[in-house]
This record gives C-alpha cells, structure tokens and sequence, in this order.
C-alpha cells in the first residue's frame, strides 16, 4: 500500500501544480509537502524493508527490496532537500518567474520517475522508468531557456535517449535470452532462476548494449560528453537531482544486472565493468584540471564517481560490494550538497566561470565555506563520508591482492582530489587585488535587468544567524553578512544545513538500521 | 506448407522495404523526405508483424501491428506538426558532416556488420523469420544511431532516434512476441512523450537561438574557456 | 535445331520491327500526359524512312571510327538479342554464346564506340557529351555487376533462360526481397542507361543540357537513322531483359509450336506496355536531375541491389 502512495503521491502533486486557476500560487507549497510526505513514507518503507527483507505490492511487477529501499530514500531525501532550495532559489535566479509552476510540476514528474527505477521488478519496466527520468526531466534541464541551457539539454536528450535505444535492445535480447534458459516471468527473480542455462552469446551482447546504452546516462566515459553540459546548465536544485541520484538510480539498474549475468558470463561481467569503471575515473579525474566553470567541476566529479562504484562492483566480495553500496550513499547525499553549494556562490557571484570568483570567504563566509566544506567532503578528505567509502573500497581491492585495479584507482582518486581542491582553493581564498563588490542590486535575477520589489528590504537581525552551524566566525561575517542574506534566501541557507549533517554524521558514525540495510543491499549485488 | 512459405517471403520482402527505409533517412536531405521515410519504416514495421501474427495466429502479434500503424505513421506526424513551427518542417541541410554518397557507404558497411554479429543469433533462433528480423532489426538500430551522427537537424535527429526504436521492435517481434502487450502500449505511448518532448525543445530552440541545426551547437565546449 | 533458329530470327524482326513503334509510343503518351497532342506513334518510323533518303556529310577531321560507329550501334542490340528470351522462355539456337554477362559487355561495346564517335568529330557539344555519359556509365557499371552478382547467387547461374524460372519456382520467390529490390534497382538503370528522365530529358533541345543526345549531333542522314534505330533497339531489348529475366518468363511461349510463338509477340508487346505506362508516370512526375545529383540517384540503385545482395547472401 505505501507503494502505491509513494508512487501516486508525486504524480497527484504534478497534477495540482497544473491546476489552470490555483496551479500558479499552490505549486510550490504543495510540491513541499508532497516531497516531504514522501521522504517520511520512503523512510518508513525502508524501515519495514529492513525487517521484512521484501516488500512485494504486485507480484512481477512492483516488489521493493532492501538495494531499492536505500535508492527510494535517497530520491526522496535530495528531492526533498532540491525541493527546499528551490523555494528559495528559483524565484530568484530564474528568467520568467511566471512560468515557476510549470517547474514544480516538471519537478514532481521528474521525482516520480526516479521513484519508479527502483521500485519495478520487471526490466521491460525498468527500462521504460529510466527512458522517463530522461523525458522527464529534459524540460527541467533546458528551463532557463538561454543558448546554453537549450543546447545542454538537447546534447542529454539525444545521447541519453541514444543510450536508452541501445538498451532496449539489450532488454530485448534479455528476454530472449531468459527464455532460451526456460525462465518463465521476466523480473529479476526470473532472470536468476534461468541463471546459467540464458545462452552466453546473446546475453553477451544484451549485457553490454545495456552497459553502454545506460552507461550513457550514468555518464560513463565514452558516452559522457552530455554529462557536464546538462548538469551544469540546469537550475542548481535539478543540478543536485540529477548529480546525486538520477546517475545513481540507472546504475541501479547495471548492479541489478550483474549478479544475473554472472553465472552465463563469469567473469567477463566484472572485467567489463571495471574496464568501465576505471575508465571513468582516470578520465574524469584528469578533466577536472581543466575545467573553467565551477558546476562543471563538480559534473565530472560526478562521473568519477560512478566510475568509482562500478570499479568497486566490478572487484567483487561482500567487501567491496558494502563499498560500492556505501559510496552511492555517500556519494548522493555529498553531491548534492556540493551542488547546493555551488548554487550559492552562483547567487553571490552571478557567474559561473572559475576564474570570475576570487576571494569568496571574503565575500561570502557562507558560501564560501560551504563550498570548501563540499569540495572536500566530495574530494574524499578524511572526515567525511565519501571518504568512508573509498576507503573501504580501496582496502577491499587490497585484502583481494588486486593491487593493479586499486594502484591505479588510488591514483585517479588522488587526481582528482587535487583537481577539485586546486580550483576551489583559488576560488575560496585567493585575495582580489582591490576589494570586490557585487555591483548588481541585491537579489536582482542572474541576467535580468529588473530590481525585485518582492525581496525584504533589509533581512532582520534574529535571522542572521540562522546558518549553519559552522558559520565563520563573527568578525568575517560582520563585514559581508547583510549583504550576503539579501543574497542567499532563508530556504537555502537551511537546505544547506540540513544537507550537511548526512555527509558529515555518516562519515563518523552509521547509524544501525542504516547499516543494515546497507549490507543486505551489498548482499543483494554479491547475487 | 506454400502459404508459409508466402507468408515467408512476404516478411522478407517487408523486411527488405524497412532496410531500403532506413537507408532512406540516412541519405535524404529534406526534413519531410526524412519524415515521410520514417513512416514507411514503421508501415513496413507493422506489416511484418501483421505477418509473423497470422500463422501461428497470434493476436497479440497483430495488436503490436495495429498500434503501430496508429501510433507511427498517424500520431506521430500530427503531434510533430501541432508541437514544431512549420518552418522547421521544410528545411533542409545545405551542410552535412559526412556527404551522402560516402555516408551510405559507411551505411552498408553498418548493415553488412550487422548480418555478421548476428549470425550466431540467427542459428540459435531456429526460426526461418529470425533470420530476416533479427539482423535487419540491429541494422536499423545502428542506422538510425548513424543518422543521429551525421544530422544536423533537429528533426531527423529525432526521427534517427524513434528509428532505433523501430529496429529494436523489429527484432523482437521475431524472438520476444511473448512480451506483454502492456509494455508494448506503454512504449508506444513513451514514443510519443518523446516526440513531445523533443519537439518543445526544438520549438524553444528554434525560437531562443534562431536555427534548428542542432549539429552545429558548440557554446558548450571545454576548449573555449570564457 | 532449325526451328529454333527460325525463332531466333523471328526475335530480331520483332527487335528490329517493333523498337521505333516503342519510342512512338512512348512520346505520344508523354505529350498526351503534358496535354499535347503529340506526334503520331509512327512517327519515328517516318524519321528513319527520311534519314535513310537524305546525303550523309561526314567530316574530313574525323577517322574511320566515326564512319564505323554506327554500323557498331546498329548491329550490338541485335546480337543482344540472339542471346536473350525475347518470345521464348527456352534457349534458342544461338543463346550458347554468351549469359547475362556477355550481353551487357557487348552492349557496352556499342556505348564505347558512340563515346568514341563522339570526341572524334571534334565538335564540343560531342565531348561534353561523351564525358557526361561515362560518368553516368561509371556510376551505373557498378550497380550492373551488382545486379548480376545478386541475380546469380539466387539463381546459381548468370544464364538468363535459368534465372528467369528462378523467380517463379516456387511462386512465392517472386515475392523474394531479393527479386523485388533488384527489379527496383534495374529499373532505376534503365533509366540512366536509356537517358530517360530524371537523369537526362530525350526530347531536350539545349545542347548545354544534353547528356546523351548531344553524342549523336554530327551525324546525318543514313547513318543517323542508324544511330536512331539502334538506340531504340538498345532500349527494347534492355526493356526485354528487364521483363523477362528479372521480372517474370509470363507471357513468353514455352512449347515449339509455331502459333504458341506467335502468340507470344503480342503478349510481350503487352507486357511492354504496362511497362512504358510506368515509365511515363515516373517520367512525368519528376524533374530532371543537376548533373552531379545524378551520382545521388544511382546511389539509390546501389544501396538497393546491395541490400538486395546482402538479403539474399544471409538468406540461406
């Protein structure tokens, strides 16, 4: 039953928001409490998933298991959490304010997608979920309506959906092969029960049509061109969806597929996905070094990462398999973080080149700090939990003697923590050479000429302190502070707030039920 | 015994009109042209599976033609008009990537490769239909990948897109025909969310950056550092 | 053995008696397409009647190849014919000397001479012609071989009285991919090798424009009326390998009887025809394509007979 809720719930919530009269003033609050009712509903659902291992609503169709309960809380959680920033953050970036309800709906449609990738068990289903996270998120990517942003999104749709043809034809092979092995349903329980006897060489080519044709859309290298495009030139809180847990929710997908190939195939499934993997991570490490544009930064970061998980998939063990679960965690609550960031520096800086932001603790001890905080967190520093699973990877891939595999990972990682923190260092702390001030009036819209009537003149003082926790200390507030609340709305500040305590609890500290459901997801790729 | 092998050569024959189609896209320069030679793929689509339906009778087969013939060549089109402004419609590409003689070459190469990384399928099928429908499926599949690379256009991008679907079916009338009829209805109402979308962004595009030649977009490159 | 040289005899007088009634037939139909009323469809018999009594005036410049050409072009469709079914759909007595392949390297013979008759004169208009026409044959030569290829892996033979059983053994052959894109592709080559629309317009007359007719200016009187009559031949007798190789042997006779021969001229008449209807429709309803869009169209054809190929190839 709280399936079906969590999966009417974002469609009904759509639906208001294109309610012709009311639509226009009740999309964003009923977008809030739908998201947040579904975070509260995934949060319960994985909480009876961990005690009762399977959650099955209709049979062959929608089953819920611990590896889709974690992916479902992780949707839920940054949909909040985009949901949150987007109050505050939309009306005053975006160029037509008058057509925001059109986002929330979109928004809503585009959680709903991700929602449905892991809660259908048939990949016919699974296929068509994540063809819709892509549909349904086009409009969102392109929703700022400039060259740029319209390019980036046709650049995602074509590949993405390139990709998703390439897959169908894997699923379709699939299928076949199932059939051929005398399997009868076509979910993934019926895919393992035909297990060895699916005839290798179709389900060599299934298995790597999908591989190519999702990795598309997970931004795995060859076929990443689109990645930093559309996830730099989306409005950040659908930067932060996309980053944190669209890749992540089609990498569902691959890891779901790997235990069921594996007894036809062998081996040949791991080597491929670390072929892939690492692939990834070497070139998305050294790309890093040469980006101009903050966002774009953290979009290659991105495709480090699910390198870095398939790399971690494809070493294989219960070891290395926690650490793969453990990174897409960390990874989706980290990401968006750094995307939450990075909108902020954007709404005090106004530009999105590297090289235009100097200086910024200076001029926005919040964002600046946030910002710092992300990119080390994402980078992997210690005391965060990315951190926490790249170890446990790496010393997975040791205790196995695959010294080749992580040499070579540890190496692209240690790139890549270099990239990332060269570029954000010299944005946070380098000193301008005369003191720089935003010129634009305050929360005037990135681009639009237009002073905004509906800002609050002056931000109260009780306010001030609303930021984080980790706020910098008073005596560089002083000088920035008025300034920089008129900049950063409420509802941002908080999402930044609220997303910090998950990259930095879980790096210290796993919480019990979260581990276990963690180790029955690992257990869930181990097949 | 001669009704199938009839039936046989008429599922050829449609497979051999759907190759001839795909090649079709590859090479026209019209935008209609590459319009009006997607729909007659999907008609030949939908008439190998009105064949392969009719012995065994299989009304599932034949609902796959039926909806096919509604959804392709009818939907789509007027959905592609209602959502892209007619000018888009009569371009044509002054400049292709490749030349059109060379990138049918490149395109027989595709086909020829694809009869080859099919063999073993083919023979593991058993089936006399499989032998037409499996290789010039994945034909159509990489074709229509290869006519994604070498347009500029918007449209026919699209149309290069729904005709990798096209191929896709196309195998899997031949070995998957037990799919459920649900999911077949649910992609063919996906196609058309595609085409939906696609075309807004077309129309947005057309109308935020003046062109459809979408091949030619470069403000996004790493080498220009702004 | 004498009858079926008598027939064989009677297939080049069919040839030869019937080929100008074919161009009649044709330009009348267009012009009754265009909403003219056309010249008679035995006009182009009167033309070669009055060639035949005009003086012929030769050129000093030229050599013997331009005195020799038309004999060449005259002669080359009437060997073709010796070879092919025209009435029959079994060999005649001369067919022993040469298949498919043979009847298209001697009709080449005769397009190589008229090429070289062409530049021989000197005139301009001669070699422009001459150089167009090799790269409509460059482009077309290839789909030929193609064709051929195609045609006998399907029926293990380049002999045409064995391929043209093959399409009909078993009926539902004639439905065979293979069969119906190679018809395609011969189609599109009878355009090109017949200089028809839309690769070259027969009834034009801006030298500029021409492709094929511009070979033919020096010549005059008798020797034109050859070259006049032998192009037409040309064009039967690729229509009657058309139709009866690649298409059907219906309608050709298939027992010695003399009347069942005879009865056989009108239904080959018939079959050409139809065939000169579609020709017409196709004809009326397209442009004449730029020179160097040609290469396109006859890309058509090649990408046609190598799907044609391929299909039957991976058949088996």
């Amino acid at each position: 039953m709280i399936v079906y809720a969590i999966l009417v719930l974002p469609v009904a919530a759509a639906t208001l928001c294109w309610i012709p009269a009311t639509g226009k003033r009740a999309a964003a609050p009923v977008t809030f409490a739908s998201s947040l009712a579904l975070l509260v509903l995934t949060i319960k659902l994985a909480a009876r998933v961990v005690a009762v291992q399977k959650l099955v609503a209709a049979p062959e169709w929608i089953e819920v298991d611990s590896f889709g309960a974690l992916i479902l809380v992780l949707v839920a959680a940054v949909g909040f959490l985009a949901c949150l920033y987007s109050l505050g953050y939309m009306p005053r970036t975006t160029h037509n304010r008058s057509i925001l309800h059109h986002y929330y709906g979109n928004f809503n449609l585009f959680i709903f997608s991700m929602v449905a990738v892991p809660v259908v068990v048939s990949p016919s289903l699974e296929w068509l979920a994540v063809e819709f996270t892509t549909l349904l998120s086009v409009l969102l990517v392109g929703f700022e309506s400039n060259a740029e942003a319209l390019e980036a999104a046709w650049k995602y749709a074509i590949l993405t959906l390139t990709g998703a043809a390439i897959a169908l034809f894997g699923f379709l092979l699939l299928f076949w092969a199932m059939q051929k092995g005398g399997g009868s349903s076509y979910t993934w329980a019926g895919l393992a029960a035909a297990g060895a006897k699916m005839p290798p060489e179709v389900l060599k080519t299934a298995y790597l049509m999908i591989l190519v044709g999702f990795g598309a859309k997970v931004g795995l290298v060859p076929l990443h061109t689109w990645l930093p495009d559309a996830h730099s030139q989306a409005p950040t809180p659908i930067c932060a969806l996309l980053s944190g847990v669209e890749t992540t929710a089609v990498l569902y997908v691959i890891l779901r597929l790997m235990p069921i190939m594996h007894p036809a195939l062998g081996g040949i499934v791991e080597e491929w996905s670390l072929i892939f993997g690492l692939l990834s991570v070497g070139v998305a490490a050294f790309l890093l070094i040469q980006v101009h544009d903050y966002k774009r930064l953290f979009a290659y970061s991105t495709v480090e990462h699910m390198g870095i998980i398939l790399t971690a998939a494809g070493i294989g063990g219960a070891a290395a398999h926690y650490g793969a679960v453990y990174q897409i965690l960390a990874h989706a609550v980290t990401k968006s973080f750094c995307f939450f960031a990075a909108g902020a520096v954007l709404l005090v800086v106004g530009k999105r080149e590297i090289a235009s932001v100097e200086g910024l603790v200076r001029r926005s001890p919040l964002a600046g700090s946030a910002l710092l905080v992300g990119a080390l967190a994402i980078a992997g520093a210690p005391p965060f939990v990315v951190f926490l699973g790249e170890f446990s990877i790496l010393k997975a891939g040791i205790s196995q003697g695959r010294y080749v595999t992580i040499g070579l990972l540890a190496f692209f990682l240690v790139v890549a923590f270099f990239g990332i923190l060269l570029h954000v260092n010299r944005m946070v702390f380098s000193r301008p050479a005369a003191p720089v001030y935003d010129r634009r009036p305050a929360g005037a819209p990135l681009g639009g000429p237009a002073d905004d009537p509906n800002l609050p003149a002056a931000a109260t003082l009780d306010e001030r302190w609303s930021g984080p926790a980790d706020d910098p200390p008073p005596e560089a507030v002083d000088f920035a502070s008025p300034r920089e609340r008129q900049l950063i709305p409420l509802s941002c500040r908080v999402t930044l707030l609220l997303a910090l305590i998950p990259v930095v609890v879980l790096g210290v500290y796993v919480p019990r039920p979260v581990y276990e459901l963690l180790s029955r997801a690992a257990a869930l790729i181990g097949g | 015994m001669a009704g199938e092998s009839f039936l046989y050569q008429f599922n050829a024959l449609a497979g051999g009109f759907f190759l001839l189609c795909t090649f079709g896209m590859v090479a026209t320069r019209q935008v209609q042209g590459c319009l009006r030679f997607f729909v007659l793929q999907s008609l030949f689509l939908a008439a190998s599976a009105f064949v392969l339906g009719l012995r065994p009778l299989s009304w599932h087969l034949l609902a796959v033609a039926a909806i096919n013939v509604v959804n392709k060549p009818i939907l789509i089109p007027w959905l592609l008009r209602r959502t892209i402004p007619e000018e888009v419609h009569t371009r044509r590409e002054i400049t292709q990537v490749l030349n059109i003689p060379a990138s049918l070459l490149i395109a027989l190469g595709i086909a020829v490769g694809a009869y080859f990384l099919t063999l073993p399928w083919v023979s593991l099928a058993g089936t006399s239909y499989a032998g037409v429908n499996i290789p010039i499926g994945l034909a159509a599949l990489l074709l229509g990948a290869f006519t994604l690379t070498v347009r500029r256009e918007a449209v026919p991008q699209l149309l290069g897109l729904m005709a990798m679907e096209n191929g896709a079916f196309f195998t899997s009338i031949a070995i998957a025909p037990e799919l459920h009829l649900f999911v077949e209805l649910v992609v063919a109402f996906d196609v058309l969310i595609a085409v939906f979308v696609i075309g807004v962004l077309t129309t947005a595009i057309h109308e935020h950056i003046g062109t459809t030649e979408v091949g030619s977009l470069a403000v996004l490159r790493e080498e220009s550092s702004r | 053995m004498i009858v079926h040289l008598v027939y064989n005899l009677l297939q080049v007088a069919v040839v030869m008696a019937f080929a100008p009634l074919l161009a009649g037939v044709t330009n009348r139909l267009k012009e009754i397409v265009q909403s003219k009323r056309g010249a008679s469809i035995i006009q182009p018999y009167r033309d070669i009647w009055k060639l035949f009594h005009k003086n012929e005036v030769i050129s000093d410049q030229s050599s013997w190849i331009f005195r020799f050409t038309p004999y060449v072009v005259f002669i080359v469709p009437l060997f073709v014919t010796l070879l092919i079914p025209v009435l029959t759909s079994y060999p005649l007595f001369f067919a022993f000397m040469g298949d498919m392949l043979g009847g298209g390297f001697v009709l080449a013979l005769g397009g190589f001479f008229f090429t070289l008759a062409a530049v021989d004169t000197a005139n301009p208009y001669g070699a422009m012609g001459a150089s167009r026409t090799r790269l409509v044959g460059f482009l077309a030569e290839p789909v030929f071989m193609i064709v051929f290829f195609t045609v006998s892996f399907v029926a293990g033979s380049t002999i045409p009285y064995i391929v043209q059983q093959a399409w009909v053994q078993p009926l539902s052959n004639f439905f065979e991919p293979a069969h119906v894109l190679v018809m395609l592709a011969f189609f599109i080559l009878i355009l090109a090798e017949g200089g028809r629309i839309p690769v070259d317009n027969p009834s034009g007359h801006f030298e500029l424009a021409m492709i094929d007719e511009s070979k033919g200016l020096e010549f005059s009187g008798p020797a034109a009326a050859l070259m006049k009559w032998g192009g037409e031949m040309k064009l039967f007798v690729l229509i009657c390998i058309f139709l009866n190789v690649l298409v059907t042997p219906w309608g050709l006779a298939a027992s010695t009887t003399f009347s069942n021969v005879l009865l056989a001229i009108p239904l080959v008449l018939l079959k050409i025809l139809i065939f000169v209807l579609v020709l017409v429709a196709v004809e009326s309803s397209l442009a004449k394509l730029r020179l160097f869009r040609i290469s396109e169209f006859l890309g058509v054809a090649f990408i046609t007979s190598v799907a044609a190929m391929i299909m039957s190839l991976f058949a088996g």
